[in-house]
């Protein structure tokens, strides 16, 4: 929650209901997975990133840059 | 957090089972860390959470409810596998349930790097090493133990 957060400056805070919502809907579609930490102290539960969910990462971030692409293209049209 | 936990039971079971701990412990971490933000943060943090957390046990049971089983169960315990007599559902299937081996090996674990950690900040690295060594051998038998509890994740 702490490092959502921080990465988008303050805009985005996240509640645990929403958190957990959406963890759970990643599971289910098996975008992450559960894994045991090698590091005991922490008592929180980790999830990483499965084969599936990485290849989704990509194609959405390829998805937004084209989507920018566009957008600034479009702008840089609009202006000239 | 008392209000918080009773929110949480309107959830469904099975994902009490899997998150309720988690989200407890998230709210709790949360929750302090806010206080000592002072000012506005702490009520208003309470607020969105209390209410976000309503809503999203109405979006649970729709879940529940529109997803098939065999879907839910890639992220929510099989409510049909064996757990041991005697040990509450809720606690078996977040995990909160360790056999008593496993548990041994775990806390011996947990005292090894408290000492390791007392070791090297004395510069007794001779112990240190030792210790470490002690760690590794355990962390080992630990992984068989969960092996042959089926706890591999």
């Amino acid at each position: 929650m702490k490092d959502i957060e921080s990465l988008s400056n303050g805009r985005v805070r996240l509640s645990t209901g929403t958190l957990y919502g959406a963890l759970r809907r990643l599971l289910e579609d098996e975008w992450i997975v559960r894994f045991e930490q090698d590091d005991t102290s922490r008592e929180k539960q980790a999830y990483r990133l499965s084969a599936e969910g990485r290849r989704q990462l990509d194609a959405e971030l390829d998805r937004m840059k084209q989507l920018t692409r566009a957008a600034a293209s479009h702008l840089r049209a609009s202006e000239a | 957090m008392r209000t918080y936990n009773a929110l949480l039971r309107l959830y469904p079971r099975d994902y009490r089972a899997a998150f309720s701990s988690e989200m407890s412990r998230a709210f709790e971490n949360a929750a302090s860390e806010r206080r000592h933000r002072g000012g506005l943060a702490y009520p208003w943090f309470l607020m969105t959470e209390l209410s976000c957390l309503a809503i999203g046990a109405a979006g649970e049971w729709i879940a529940k409810l529109t997803t098939s089983s065999f879907i839910r169960g890639r992220a929510l315990p099989d409510r049909l596998r064996m757990r041991p007599a005697g040990v509450a559902w809720e606690s078996y299937y977040a995990g909160e349930f360790v056999p008593d081996d496993i548990a041994e090996v775990q806390q011996r674990i947990d005292a090894n790097i408290a000492r390791m950690v007392r070791a090297i900040a004395t510069h007794d690295f001779a112990t240190a090493r030792k210790l470490d060594i002690e760690e590794r051998r355990d962390r080992e038998i630990l992984r068989r133990l969960r092996a042959e509890h089926g706890l591999v994740d």
